[in-house]
């Protein structure tokens, strides 16, 4: 009756206070003692579980004493060696399970690409720059698994599998849609039918192929592909004709532009591709002819639960930065970390970040990617995501925006991923779109 | 008793000021961002800053240049109100933050020594003032007693000695023009601020930069040790308690960043109307597709808000806890709507809104550096609380 206020305080902490449960009372309590992110990956399956303790384990070593230097001078860099590394660890074959490629095999099955969610959300934890340079890759070889063809997957994307993960030599591929006058066309259905393509193909049946024109801009890892996923309307015909078609560097008359100015992501290049009469044989046309409208955007119901996943590594990375900065910084006699307004903003932040994991990881529920709940999940990600490292840069004062921090580049950084893959209100229209016919309908 | 800013201005002397922010920005600030750099040939800018001096936008305390009396936050600005200088600031910062962030912290500092009860026996002309020690701006128990652990005293004291004061501590994120030629200290005189003026190279200080940085890199930033720093008796601005000098330094500087947020605002909202008019998207110009629409017509009211919300400060008392409560205010809620018509603005651009090539992620770097600096959001809230709680200290 006569304890202190700090032995009350300790009685009732939870721990404390169960022991006076009975025994199955307090077998419903969950009292142990483990982060967030601990919880969370016990929730995946044994296969997704084991890639995220390997995506963690690699963006630690691997990327983050990479990512200042890279930030600052990306073109200082040589972005090789981590390529390589990704690549006999597995991680640029994900989209295909062993024999031939390296994703496991049950939860591929459930949904292709979760995996890679969970990899993107640990290594852009790190760095952005560095994640795209090694995720965009999958953007590239995407096309070639979802076009449906075999020829293309047998022909094509298993042999360079099987060279990266067994040689460790991988070929790095891009994915190009952007035109430098349609942007948003090619990712919306009424845009990209009144849209003002320049790429053309033109038949070549005397050569076997097609002769390919015009150019791409803003291409993720474009400078640096050995091989690039094209997409171009056929001569004399509109968008319903666009092909994609596999570009490989050396094919004459493919060249390389200018490589953009960032504000983030700045390790990996946003590149201008050129065409100038570059002549593709009918074996590098992916997929049927004219069925490239379907397959990019189909490669974007697969590819923006992963951009979400980024960005949500993009907050993360912010949060934990900030945390750790919190519990260092001294303000007068305590450290902020134990200031409660401090303990408000940091506990907001963990909350969002969960909010968005979860819409992420529930998108990625079955197997074929849609198109509203890829759209509905990049999009929450990346608001989310730019609202965390705003927060983050704001709780650290000053010292929120000095670069040697690491929060203001996950800002930079988290920027991009409300733009890129269809900018946040092209996606909110993905989803009104897919669902015209029913929850939407006029 | 402090005297109330004239509320008056008339229209003719809006136009005169905005002619003159307006002219400086064309003839020396562009000319800076011709190269292909989105923060621009800053080697160019120490000659711009001297223009910014000689045409008289820039304050200084030596009563011989023009900028003395009516350049940003210049000796006139008890009779003329804060519209003059806010006006020039946002002005420029329509074009760059980081320039505009030079002129207000040299303003601030040049403010303070223009306030000195006794002849000063040097008159810098580049001058910056440290306002924060370590982590934040100092709380509210600080500012009425430097020595109050509430929740961080002032570390940096000034003890005199026979006919000096001598100076130890240190400010950090101290905002100026770079090269200052002195800098306005407060400093902790027994149970009350001082506040001195001390030479730049002044034996025992010691400055670092503070490194790369996310935005305003027109502006230099740095951290100034201060270690057995010995300085005249003459040279402390002050009659014996310095709290309403710092108030108004904390006030000025706040109202400053946020009239350079409003004008960091107004050019990425120009920007992105010229760009919607310009581009062409699924047939149509941009600004014709109302994704587009809610996005610029989204900032534009915030920046209207924000403009109301800045100009109702004129007739407010630059050196009492309620004025420093309203700029407080004003920094809070004025950077913060600001930031976000920016980034709305930006969005409006797709793809190029995120490159160089249109500046506006220059602008969104710039107002962003804005929310955190001098004072972060959580900082602010606390102190607006603190006073409003305390009533009329």
């Amino acid at each position: 009756m006569n304890n202190s206020l700090e032995e009350r305080i300790e009685q009732i902490k939870m721990a404390n206070a169960t022991q006076r449960m009975n025994f199955f009372g307090r077998l419903l309590v969950d009292n142990r003692e483990m982060s967030l992110w601990e919880h969370d990956t016990k929730l995946l399956s044994w296969g997704v579980r084991r890639w995220r303790r390997k995506a963690l384990k690699f963006a630690r070593e691997y990327i983050r004493p990479l990512a200042t230097e890279a930030d600052l001078h990306p073109h200082d860099y040589d972005p090789k060696p981590i390529l390589s590394a990704a690549a006999r660890q597995g991680f640029q074959t994900m989209l295909l399970t062993p024999p031939l490629g390296t994703a496991s095999i049950l939860p591929y099955y459930r949904n292709t690409v979760f995996q890679l969610a969970v990899i993107g959300e640990e290594f852009a934890t790190e760095c952005g720059g560095l994640t795209l340079l090694l995720l965009a890759h999958n953007l590239g070889v995407a096309p070639l698994l979802l076009s449906g063809s075999l020829r293309n997957i047998l022909g094509q994307m298993i042999p360079f599998y099987l060279k990266s993960y067994i040689l460790g030599r991988p070929d790095c591929m891009a994915f190009a849609i952007t035109e430098p006058g349609a942007g948003s066309d090619v990712e919306e259905t009424e845009g990209g039918a009144l849209a003002k393509l320049v790429t053309t193909a033109k038949h070549a049946p005397e050569k076997g192929g097609y002769i390919l024109n015009g150019r791409k801009c803003f291409i993720s890892d474009g400078a640096i592909a050995d091989k690039v996923t094209v997409f171009a309307k056929l001569e004399n015909e509109g968008i319903e004709s666009w092909t994609c078609f596999l570009v490989e560097r050396g094919m004459q008359g493919f060249s390389v532009g200018r490589s953009e100015r960032k504000l983030g992501q700045r390790a990996s290049d946003a590149s201008e591709l050129i065409f100038d009469n570059v002549f593709i044989p009918n074996k590098n046309v992916v997929g049927k002819l004219r069925s490239g409208w379907a397959i990019n955007r189909n490669v974007l119901n697969y590819s923006r639960p992963v951009v979400g996943a980024m960005a949500l590594g993009h907050g993360r990375g912010a949060f934990e930065r900030c945390l750790e900065f919190c519990r260092k910084t001294y303000l007068g006699p305590k450290h902020l970390i134990e200031y409660q307004d401090v303990q408000l903003e940091l506990a907001d932040m963990a909350m969002s970040l969960w909010a968005a994991r979860s819409m992420i990881w529930h998108s990625c529920r079955q197997f074929r990617c849609y198109q509203s709940a890829s759209a509905s999940a990049k999009v929450f990600a990346s608001d989310t995501a730019f609202k965390v490292c705003n927060q983050a840069m704001e709780l650290m004062g000053d010292h929120g925006y000095l670069h040697a921090h690491g929060v203001e580049r996950a800002w930079r950084d988290a920027r991009l991923t409300q733009i890129y893959e269809g900018t946040n209100q092209i996606n909110r229209l993905a989803l009104f779109e897919h669902h015209l016919s029913t929850d939407f309908k006029v | 008793m402090e005297k109330e800013p004239v509320t008056n201005i008339c229209a003719e002397d809006i136009v005169h000021y905005q002619d003159l922010a307006r002219q400086y920005s064309r003839k020396s600030i562009n000319p800076i961002f011709e190269g292909e750099y989105s923060d621009g040939n800053l080697s160019l800018l120490q000659e711009k800053l001297k223009t910014a001096f000689d045409i008289g936008i820039a304050a200084a305390p030596d009563e011989s240049l023009s900028g003395c009396q009516y350049g940003v936050w210049g000796g006139a600005i008890d009779e003329t109100g804060i519209i003059p200088s806010s006006l020039i600031l946002s002005t420029i910062a329509e074009t760059c933050g980081g320039v505009a962030m030079c002129l207000n912290a040299q303003g601030v500092a040049s403010n303070l020594i223009l306030q000195a009860k006794r002849k000063l026996t040097f008159i810098p002309v580049k001058v910056a003032v440290g306002l924060q020690e370590g982590f934040c701006p100092p709380f509210l128990g600080t500012i009425t007693s430097p020595d109050k652990d509430d929740p961080a005293k002032s570390m940096t004291t000034a003890v005199q000695k026979g006919n000096n004061y001598i100076i130890n501590g240190s400010k950090s994120f101290v905002y100026s023009m770079s090269g200052v030629d002195a800098y306005v200290v407060f400093a902790c005189v027994g149970e009350k601020w001082g506040c001195f003026l001390v030479e730049a190279k002044g034996k025992g200080i010691e400055k670092t930069d503070v490194g790369v940085r996310t935005g305003l890199r027109a502006c230099c930033v740095e951290h100034v040790k201060f270690n057995n720093v010995q300085i005249p008796l003459e040279a402390r601005l002050d009659d014996g308690d310095a709290r309403s000098l710092l108030i108004r330094a904390m006030s000025l500087n706040w109202m400053g960043m946020a009239a350079i947020a409003v004008g960091i605002a107004r050019g990425a909202a120009a920007a992105a109307r010229k760009y919607a008019a310009e581009r062409y998207q699924g047939g149509m110009q941009i600004e014709e597709h109302p994704a587009v629409k809610m996005l610029i017509a989204g900032g534009e009211s915030s920046i209207a808000s924000a403009d109301a919300t800045l100009y109702s400060m004129q007739n407010g008392p630059l050196a009492t806890f309620s004025g420093l409560k309203k700029s407080a205010t004003a920094k809070l809620t004025v950077v913060d709507l600001c930031s976000r018509a920016v980034t709305d603005c930006l969005q409006s651009f797709g793809g190029y809104g995120y490159m160089e090539d249109y500046g506006m992620e220059k602008r969104l770097r710039d107002v962003t550096v804005l929310k955190s600096a001098s004072g972060s959001p959580v900082y602010l809230k606390q102190l607006i609380f603190d006073i409003e709680k305390e009533g009329a200290l």
